[in-house]
């Protein structure tokens, strides 16, 4: 049955009306979640709030053992998802990048716009700090492109990569987040106990 | 810590486990054998030597002409830009590439139509479409195309017509009537498809 | 600190649905009917190996001979059956084949080991059939070559050797017979081939 613009069960035109509704669902979750909130969004560095990492792990474990199970109904079609490229290099700098950004900034590009959303001043700072960000990337790409390409590992997934199959590395991942869920709730009690100045609810 | 979570916890578990307990997962390319015995049913995928003829003297861009037979034979004698897929390497990743390619119609020939049409059998099944197979194979287009026998007085126009078209299409295959070949277009260009043109976003 | 971050109630029910969701997958997942013995690639080498065709001198070889148990369909229409038919043959037209009692029933032939011969008016006819049954797993499937036709033009002594995937003719020998320009001797083999490959996933993307 799925994906369904790939298997032309719908046209390609709906593409912006889904980007639409699931944005719509994305955004209420994160300001559900409190991800408007820096000090939610820092407090993983400092140790005194896990809840990105919860929420993000939780949704991240229950989407791939829904997809598995989901592809093994014939639900969907795995091989026709599309998998991002693997670009190495720049994926490291970038993910190094974007926690100093979470850390000093208090947000993540899409929190900010949830912050935008409910007016926060430092959330309209952030995300047109974003934006002409985007602007000077994209103007000066030709400058790094070589650096952003190199070390393309191509359409690859984890489990092609490492010869495992799908259902082992989910299972792991499973397991994986729930000690660290474990572990991250025993951090936050023993940070949360020294900690006077913010006050728990 | 409350027990909800590891009911939560142990719920998540048991459900990943769960996954590795299922067996493997079918091919949902493939389609059923009751669909595929119907369709082998339906005689709609066969075209004619002088159809496949016209399509290549109207240089119609859709016709994508697979040959199934040994690489050997290949060399020797095709059809005008025809692919080589030997049979036995039907399923051969680098060949599956040349088939279900959008817009095109793939047409299996042979020296006969039985090994073309066993090659559209196991295509079908992958779950291809817009296959066909050139009824005949080649014999029949030496003797339809290449050697076409003039029709008795007493037939009908439409077969003179049809002889007429052969002997046009005769003359235009051996080179009676000399389309001069291209000089500078020898060789083969292999357009493959780009990588990683997808927009990508990030959080 | 979220409030429900001390009692997940939400979170349970959510993961209820999950799982339920799943459940109704599992419960609705039905086992097909017919599933495939052989791999597409079991198949290509099965083509490749000319096995399972049986020429109209074994057909009476088995007919004649009292070892081998051999039954025959002919899955060409009725009309045509009634016109004339191999003695002893069963008429299950082509549509009809995978039908319920028909597939007991060659299940059952498996068993007991009999030999299935399938014809129709060309081996054309019968050869989708023959592959059909052979990848779903009757191997004691065999397919008549050359048809009925043949069959007939045996019965009637007019026949050369069956030879259908045999070349007729040596074609680049007959396909350049007529060339009489100067241009290049060499047939008009020289040519441009502009190949083209198919695009696989292409989906846009996005990101958390």
């Amino acid at each position: 049955m799925g994906p369904l613009i790939p298997q032309e069960i719908i046209t390609g035109q709906w593409d912006f009306v889904i980007a639409l509704l699931i944005g719509g669902a994305f955004g209420f979750i994160l300001e559900a979640s409190g991800f408007s909130s820096s000090r939610n969004i820092a407090g993983v560095f400092y140790g005194y709030n896990f809840v990105v990492l919860r929420v993000f792990f939780t949704a991240m474990i229950v989407a791939m053992v829904g997809l598995l199970y989901f592809s093994y109904f014939g639900w969907i079609d795995l091989d026709l998802v599309f998998v991002l490229p693997t670009y190495l290099n720049s994926m490291l700098f970038g993910g190094f990048l974007m926690g100093l950004g979470f850390v000093i900034g208090g947000f993540c590009p899409g929190t900010s716009y949830t912050a935008v959303a409910i007016g926060k001043i430092d959330g309209i700072v952030f995300a047109t700090g974003f934006l002409i960000g985007v602007f000077l990337f994209a103007e000066g790409f030709p400058f790094y492109e070589d650096f952003y390409t190199a070390n393309d590992l191509g359409n690859i997934t984890i489990g092609e990569m490492f010869g495992i199959s799908n259902e082992w590395i989910a299972f792991l991942f499973v397991v994986v987040a729930i000690v660290a869920f474990y572990v991250t709730w025993l951090i936050e009690k023993r940070v949360r106990k020294n900690m006077t100045e913010y006050k728990f609810e | 810590m409350n027990k909800n979570y590891l009911f939560l916890a142990i719920l998540m578990i048991l459900l990943a486990a769960g996954l590795l307990l299922v067996p493997e997962r079918q091919n949902y390319q493939q389609i059923k054998p009751e669909k595929l015995m119907w369709d082998i049913t339906q005689t709609s995928r066969f075209v004619t030597v002088d159809q496949v003829a016209q399509m290549i003297i109207e240089g119609d861009p859709t016709l994508e002409l697979i040959d199934i037979r040994p690489a050997k034979d290949f060399e020797a004698f095709s059809l005008t830009n025809a692919i080589n897929i030997p049979l036995d390497s039907l399923m051969k990743p680098d060949y599956q590439d040349y088939l279900g390619i959008e817009d095109m119609n793939v047409v299996f020939y042979g020296n006969s139509d039985i090994k073309a049409d066993q090659a559209w059998v196991i295509s079908k099944r992958m779950g291809y479409n817009s296959i066909y197979v050139m009824q005949g194979g080649l014999n029949c287009w030496i003797r339809k195309i290449i050697q076409p026998v003039e029709p008795e007085e007493s037939a009908s126009q439409e077969e003179f017509d049809l002889y007429q078209f052969r002997k046009g299409a005769c003359a235009f295959f051996t080179g009676t009537k000399v389309e001069a070949p291209d000089a500078g277009k020898t060789g083969i260009k292999v357009v493959k498809r780009k990588k990683g043109t997808a927009v990508a976003g990030g959080c | 600190m979220h409030v429900h971050e001390l009692n997940p109630k939400k979170t349970v029910i959510t993961m209820v649905i999950f799982v339920v969701v799943i459940i109704a997958g599992l419960l609705t997942l039905t086992n097909p009917r017919l599933k495939y013995a052989l791999t597409p690639e079991q198949t290509v080498l099965l083509t490749v190996s000319d096995d399972g065709g049986i020429t109209p001198e074994k057909l009476e070889l088995m007919l004649t001979g009292s070892t081998e148990k051999v039954e025959i369909i002919d899955i060409r229409n009725h009309y045509e059956f009634a016109r004339g038919h191999i003695p002893g043959a069963r008429n299950i037209s082509a549509v009809e084949l995978l039908e319920k009692d028909n597939i007991e029933w060659l299940k059952d032939l498996q068993e007991k080991g009999f030999t299935v011969v399938i014809y129709g008016k060309n081996q054309m006819q019968a050869n989708g059939p023959w592959m059909v049954f052979r990848q779903i797993g009757f191997s004691n499937v065999h397919v008549l070559l050359g048809g009925y036709q043949y069959y007939l033009a045996y019965k009637n002594h007019e026949t050369q050797n069956y030879s259908p995937c045999k070349a007729d003719f040596n074609y680049a020998e007959v396909a350049k017979v007529s060339v009489t320009s100067g241009e290049d001797n060499n047939q008009p083999a020289k040519k441009t081939t502009i190949v083209r490959r198919k695009k696989k996933g292409g989906a846009v993307a996005g990101g958390c």
